[in-house]
């Protein structure tokens, strides 16, 4: 049983607080992805959980066993740093062969277990050379054999994959996953790559200020997150400031710098938000769709003032008129900076679509109010 | 010169000789820039020592302190036909290893020390390193007279804490010896190894340590091996500079001492004697025999994992 146990983990260093609160139960053959800008205190949580930083305060618990204090020599946990420490004065299978070596296993049989690794790992063909020679991914799979050489029950791994370019490092997620899949080990990623992290992981943990502020499945930290901080941190979206205008039982209306009012359906508590509170609502590009204004206009509404259509299956829609101001090509999609109104909205279209827009056109923005998330001045996301 | 010819438009003998002409003025250039150095060693060194040897193989003489002009081994015949040459070989060596060991032992856990600490207690370590160096070699190897003498602050300390019922005379004797040379060389040897270890990555100790090496394994498989060039060079210093010792012998030294003691062997025949055949045969002797142990000693070192380079 490796099930790990994080219990109200605390780490600070004089004055500076670097964890204040990690709490989480990580199941045993999970891979939790813990994901979190720099300074978030992602990899100090890591490190206190490998046993090389001591918890200002707060349980560390592996399997049945309490950790909390027990060195990094005395756990049963291995960890791949983010600049791979590598012995160097030690040959590659040295190198995978050392933690072997520390257990008391004897030469022939750790340098044979370690030539295994090594092959597993593609790596076999570099056993006897100096880990220093080798390139930045050849260290990556070396670090990672090292470590899964002393068959540790959790596997913790430090932003591994942050020195290695894109390329490699998405053949490396590809992989990781397909070791993890195959040891049924627990494995702890610590990333500031949320493509990486939706990638690898079963669970995601969000990291911010030293607090794990959720934790849940790549999708429904996506599509639920618990507050404004993650919602802006998990892909692109447009924040748009508004004042709750009037709430009735079926929707909100929220008066916002886009010109107009938007309506955001709620499923009866409308007492979540009241008149006059002050909300951002977030609008992620790929809920806004985009046509021409010679199209969507034709049926005579003036600009901003267009009526909310209701649909046959109940949801609004809204809708605004801007003009494009900027164009920016990212390969696969097309990024438009659109004006509408005081603000600037961004939306987004694949290459593959049809018409292009230019830098002043006129086009209209629409979305359904039930894909619109609310989230109050302090942040925290208001329950429709 | 111009760079828009090509060496194979030229016939292939005078390519050859642009070639070796291009060659030899690089190399001109090299010695020029070692000039300096060159000249340093040529006056100071090699210029002294050429001296020494030609006054080793001159006759000895009653009036003066050796006889100009003459040509003779009698100062390497007096030198071999005594035992003192094999008194001051064994007394030395033995002075010179037993002070490394200790230098070298100690100048590597305070490296690692410094390494590992910071802020003011990094600069505090540094410093008290350091600071003996700004002080003379004399005063500070007398300063351990007042210290270890048998009426002396750690005889009355031992005394009152009544470890000891009667004084010990750590000086004048071996003991004084050892420890003297042992505080002259250790700045040179702890400089030496944290010039390597401040260069070292923490993380592979870390590395090592979550791999299930315990503290004091850590540091005998990762840091060690990573320090050894550090630690060949203090120990060459040290080894060097013990078994000429001078200063620690003549000072803190009894009677056997300053009679076995090297230095002290030439340093008797050069000034109280007059007998300089014998002395610089002694010294060449001696010089020979560093020369020896020290390739020796550097051999053995980067059989156990050193890399250290002559060159």
């Amino acid at each position: 049983m490796s099930e790990i146990t994080l219990a109200g983990l605390e780490k600070r260093y004089g004055d500076t607080l670097a964890v204040e609160d990690v709490s989480v139960t990580i199941d045993d053959g999970e891979l939790l992805c813990l994901l979190g800008p720099s300074g978030s205190g992602k990899s100090t949580t890591l490190r206190m959980l490998a046993g090389l930083e001591t918890p200002t305060d707060g349980e560390i618990r592996i399997g049945d066993e309490d950790v909390t204090d027990r060195p990094a020599y005395e756990r049963t946990t291995a960890t791949v740093f983010q600049d791979w420490a590598l012995f160097p004065h030690k040959t590659v299978l040295e190198n995978v062969a050392f933690g072997l070596k520390m257990q008391g296993i004897g030469k022939s049989e750790r340098r044979k277990q370690a030539r295994e690794m090594l092959e597993r790992v593609r790596m076999g063909e570099y056993a006897d050379d100096d880990p220093m020679n080798l390139s930045g991914g050849q260290k990556q799979r070396v670090a990672l054999a090292r470590s899964l050489a002393v068959n540790p029950d959790v596997l913790l791994l430090d932003e591994p994959l942050s020195n290695l370019d894109k390329r490699l490092s998405e053949d490396m997620q590809i992989e990781l996953r397909e070791i993890h899949a195959e040891l049924e080990e627990t494995f702890v990623h610590v990333t500031h790559d949320q493509d990486e992290a939706f990638t690898l992981a079963d669970r995601i943990g969000i990291m911010a200020d030293g607090n794990l502020v959720q934790v849940g499945e790549p999708n429904e930290v996506y599509e639920n997150p618990k507050n404004r901080f993650i919602e802006g941190f998990l892909g692109d979206t447009n924040f748009v400031a508004g004042e709750v205008e009037r709430t009735t039982t079926e929707s909100i209306h929220v008066e916002t710098e886009l010109g107009r009012e938007v309506d955001l359906p709620t499923t009866g508590d409308a007492d979540a938000l009241a008149e006059g509170e002050s909300v951002a609502l977030s609008l992620r590009p790929e809920v806004l769709s985009i046509e021409s204004t010679d199209v969507a206009g034709s049926d005579g509404n003036a600009e901003g003032e267009q009526a909310t259509p209701v649909r046959t299956d109940g949801s609004t829609t809204n809708a605004v008129v801007g003009t494009v101001e900027n164009v920016l090509y990212r390969g696969s999609t097309i990024r438009y900076s659109v004006a509408v109104e005081d603000t600037s909205v961004f939306v987004e279209r694949t290459v593959a679509d049809s018409g292009a827009f230019d830098a002043g056109d006129e086009i209209r923005i629409s979305w359904d109010g039930a894909d619109v998330l609310a989230f109050r001045d302090d942040g925290s996301r208001v329950d429709l | 010169m111009s760079g828009t010819y090509s060496p194979s438009a030229l016939p292939a003998p005078i390519a050859r000789l642009w070639e070796s002409l291009r060659e030899r003025s690089r190399s001109k250039r090299a010695l020029l820039l070692m000039a300096p150095l060159l000249v340093f060693e040529l006056l100071l060194f090699v210029a002294p020592f050429l001296i020494l040897l030609r006054i080793s193989l001159t006759e000895g003489s009653q009036d003066l302190r050796y006889a100009p002009g003459t040509w003779s081994i009698s100062g390497y015949g007096e030198v071999f036909s005594t035992d003192v040459l094999v008194n001051a070989i064994t007394y030395s060596i033995m002075l010179g290893l037993l002070a490394t060991a200790i230098t070298v032992v100690i100048a590597t856990f305070y490296a690692y020390a410094i390494w590992r600490s910071e802020g003011v207690v990094k600069s505090a370590l540094l410093f008290s390193v350091v600071l003996p160096l700004l002080t003379t070699l004399v005063i500070k190897t007398y300063a351990f007279m007042p210290l270890l003498s048998p009426n002396g602050t750690l005889n009355d300390v031992l005394l009152s804490l009544n470890l000891i019922s009667e004084p010990i005379q750590f000086v004048p004797g071996t003991v004084g010896v050892v420890v003297g040379q042992v505080y002259i060389v250790l700045p040179y040897a702890v400089l030496a190894i944290y010039s390597v270890l401040a260069t070292m990555d923490w993380g592979i100790v870390e590395a090592a340590r979550d791999l299930g090496a315990s503290r004091p394994r850590s540091v005998l498989e990762v840091v060690v091996p990573q320090a050894m060039p550090g630690i060949i060079v203090a120990t060459v210093i040290s080894f060097a500079w013990s078994v000429g010792a001078y200063a620690a012998p003549g000072l803190l030294g009894d009677g056997q001492n300053k009679a076995q003691a090297f230095a002290l062997v030439v340093e008797k025949r050069l000034l109280s004697n007059l007998q300089w055949e014998v002395a610089t045969a002694y010294a060449v002797v001696m010089l020979l025999l560093m020369l020896v142990s020290i390739v020796l000693l550097t051999a053995a070192l980067n059989y156990f994992g050193g890399e250290f380079e002559y060159a």
